[in-house]
């Protein structure tokens, strides 16, 4: 018989209750004992390899920004902090000294939960440090908004199951390869919710912290909706104290009536707010805007955000745009003002600019051009600063002038999500010609192929393109109305 | 009583010389050395990640295709590099060393060994599914991560040398994402790519030397 085996000695009816300062010194001590800091150096380097980097290169918008929390630090930190749970969780066993301290004072559970404590409160301490770099850089280049903390919340909440997981691996199952299997499983969690949260199999999917990247514009004209947030946190909280309750619930056995039932209520709430949260994101439903969950949607979530636009000059219009869009006005401007000013008073042509609401349901994202005076209401998703993700100043350019275009000469139902473009040959090939005229180059079939529809097209458009300015600008007074309504031919066009 | 007044023992007879392989000192050496770097142990954890790669490959658990599909054989290769460097650690230390005159070429035995053993579980693992890469790619991909892992040993010490692997494919996965080309991220280079053939290969000789003449350092335990 061990010490571990022998049976608890009854608590003694005069016993004074345990000194609180006793648990901070304990706390204390793990503080000082943990492997958690051994790990700074490599997250620090990961941190700006990555994270910092992809975030650099988005524009200064805080939601924006501040998604790299959940789909890039939150990554390259659940490795290591799932590892160096497990090697703290199996402390005990792998130096023999299990049973040393299960003859202390306090209960053994007491102290797993306060070296938990200990690992977590590094972890939140080195991802707080990464957040507060991005959000110093960021606050210093941002012009409107400020920080969303509700992506810091979830983020500490799956750093705090994440180690809750690797500490009772290390603690079930020691040993010294718990550590980079643990470190193995949630790395692999990780990337499997991410899959499942991106190709969105189903609307538990949205449990994943990790997710696509949101649109630039997310948070700016409508408030961040906390509905999915609220949702994760219960989930992941819940499913942390489940981890912890079963850390407890062998030894509360020996260790009396009080653990025992404190152990079975946190595994009950845990559970139940873990079933809770899954419960409520089955009846999630997107809408133009974010997620919404209606038992915890917040009807004042839905006004839209109250600013006073950023106006500039393209060809004589007014362009106006999100004070937070301030910085790529002159940018916008000037892509715009070769194709306004090749399409000035022509009938349907945009009278000024609006930047709008980016609309991820529709392909056209939202952009239209509405009004008397006809008004283009443009989407902006994207900054004219390079990102890894192939996006700069050339694809923004053509971005703002193919939707121009296009909504010019085809309207909203030229956008398709996928499959060959919208529109008849003669359309596109105005389209072509009118962005070529603009500065954006037109692609063409390999020399001594036999010509496709394309080509045709191509061929077309660079006929029209090379027409005067006022003659091609009369040709399109004339026949616009045809031509928007599909009924002139390539061999139509001049 | 003193030591002086102890009477000396008679002389025992000759003791029976060893039976069977593994009572000569040769094997027994090996199979305690073996037992020292839990490799038995090792084994089974590599044999999970054959599973977990076989169950990958069946359930289709992989991102996409291209490059986006190689990110779990990756992580799980990752894995298997982290397991065979952790085997590193030695429970006596200096002791050990100041002993042990075989001890180079028993390190050396086991870091090939495992590695070895882990690329045949890996590739079975894999055999009649479609792995992104091929059983090529697992054998670069692995060498290149155990040597990783054998050299941060020899820095840092065996416990936490599982960190090293498990860094290079954090970085490995934003490779494969974003089309690197460096051979020094071998992992998102196509399996018959001499030069990431090259760099995996340096870096593994140089963890099977490092392994072989240092072993994993001593290092205090946290």
């Amino acid at each position: 018989m061990t010490l571990t085996d022998a049976p608890a000695r009854p608590r003694p009816s005069d016993a004074g209750r345990a000194s609180p300062m006793s648990l901070w010194r304990l706390l204390w001590l793990e503080l000082r004992r943990n492997a958690m800091p051994w790990m700074f150096p490599l997250l620090a380097a990961l941190f700006v390899f990555d994270p910092f980097r992809t975030a650099m290169g988005y524009g200064p918008f805080w939601d924006l920004r501040a998604s790299v929390l959940e789909n890039k630090l939150l990554p390259d930190f659940v490795a290591f902090v799932a590892g160096v749970a497990a090697w703290m969780g199996s402390r005990d066993s792998r130096r023999h000294t299990r049973d040393l301290v299960d003859a202390t004072a306090r209960p053994r559970w007491t102290a797993q939960l306060t070296t938990w404590a200990a690992t977590t409160l590094w972890v939140a301490a080195g991802f707080l440090c990464c957040v507060a770099v991005l959000y110093g850089v960021t606050a210093s280049q941002a012009t409107w908004g400020g920080p969303p903390w509700w992506p810091v919340a979830v983020s500490l909440a799956e750093l705090a199951l994440i180690s809750a997981l690797g500490f009772a691996a290390g603690t079930f199952f020691p040993s010294r390869f718990t550590a980079p299997l643990a470190a193995l499983g949630a790395f692999l969690l990780c990337l499997e919710g991410f899959r499942n949260a991106v190709g969105r199999s189903s609307g538990y999917a949205l449990l994943s912290p990790t997710t696509s990247v949101p649109d630039d514009d997310t948070g700016l004209f409508h408030h961040y909706l906390p509905d999915v947030s609220i949702a994760q946190l219960m989930f992941l909280i819940g499913l942390t104290l489940v981890a912890l309750a079963i850390l407890g619930l062998p030894r509360a056995a020996d260790a009396g009536p009080r653990p025992r039932r404190a152990a079975a209520v946190i595994a009950v709430a845990g559970l139940a707010a873990a079933g809770t949260a899954i419960g409520l994101t089955g009846t999630a439903r997107t809408e133009a805007y974010g997620t919404v969950i209606p038992a915890l949607h917040d009807a004042a979530n839905d006004r839209p955000i109250p600013y006073t636009p950023v106006c500039g000059q393209a060809a004589g219009m007014p362009v106006c745009v999100h004070p937070a869009y301030r910085n790529f006005l002159p940018a916008m401007t000037a892509d715009l003002a070769p194709v306004l000013r090749q399409i000035v008073s022509l009938p349907g042509a945009p009278a000024r600019v609006d930047q709008v609401v980016v609309n991820d349901l529709i392909p056209s994202n939202g952009a239209a051009i509405t009004g008397v005076p006809p008004v283009l209401r443009l989407p902006v998703s994207g900054t004219p600063d390079e990102t890894s993700f192939g996006q700069n100043a050339g694809t923004f350019t053509s971005y703002l002038q193919s939707t121009l275009v296009t909504l010019f000469v085809v309207g909203a139902r030229g956008f398709v999500s996928m499959g060959p473009p919208a529109g008849t040959p003669g359309q596109q090939a105005v389209e072509l010609a009118l962005l070529q005229q603009a500065g954006t180059a037109i692609q063409t079939g390999a020399p001594g192929r036999q010509p496709t529809k394309a080509d045709q097209v191509a061929t077309a458009a660079r006929r029209f393109a090379a027409m005067p300015a006022a003659a091609r600008h009369a040709w399109l007074a004339d026949h616009l109305a045809a031509l928007r309504a599909g009924h002139i031919t390539l061999a139509q066009l001049p | 009583m003193t030591a002086a007044g102890l009477q000396k023992p008679e002389p025992r007879a000759e003791a029976s010389r060893p039976r069977g392989l593994l009572s000569h000192s040769g094997p027994r050496l090996v199979r305690l050395h073996l037992a020292s770097r839990r490799v038995p142990g090792a084994l089974a954890a590599l044999a999970l990640c054959a599973l977990v790669l076989r169950a990958a490959l069946i359930w289709h658990w992989s991102l996409g295709n291209g490059n986006g599909a190689q990110q779990l054989p990756v992580l799980i290769e990752a894995g298997a590099a982290s397991i065979i460097a952790v085997t590193a650690q030695s429970p006596f230390g200096d002791p050990e060393r100041a002993t042990g005159r075989w001890l180079p070429y028993l390190r050396l035995g086991t870091a090939v060994g495992l590695t070895a053993a882990a690329f045949g579980l890996l590739a079975a693992g894999a055999a009649a599914e479609h792995l992104p890469g091929g059983t090529l790619d697992i054998l670069r991909n692995m060498a290149g991560m155990t040597g990783i892992g054998l050299l941060l040993a020899a820095v840092i010490g065996g416990a936490l040398a599982w960190t090293g692997p498990m860094a290079y494919m954090i970085v490995t996965q934003f490779g494969l994402i974003g089309d690197w080309t460096s051979p020094w991220v071998w992992p998102a280079r196509p399996p018959h790519d001499a030069g990431a053939a090259l760099c995996a290969g340096l870096v593994f000789v140089a963890g099977i030397v490092a392994a072989t003449v240092r072993g994993a350092r001593a290092f205090r335990e946290v």
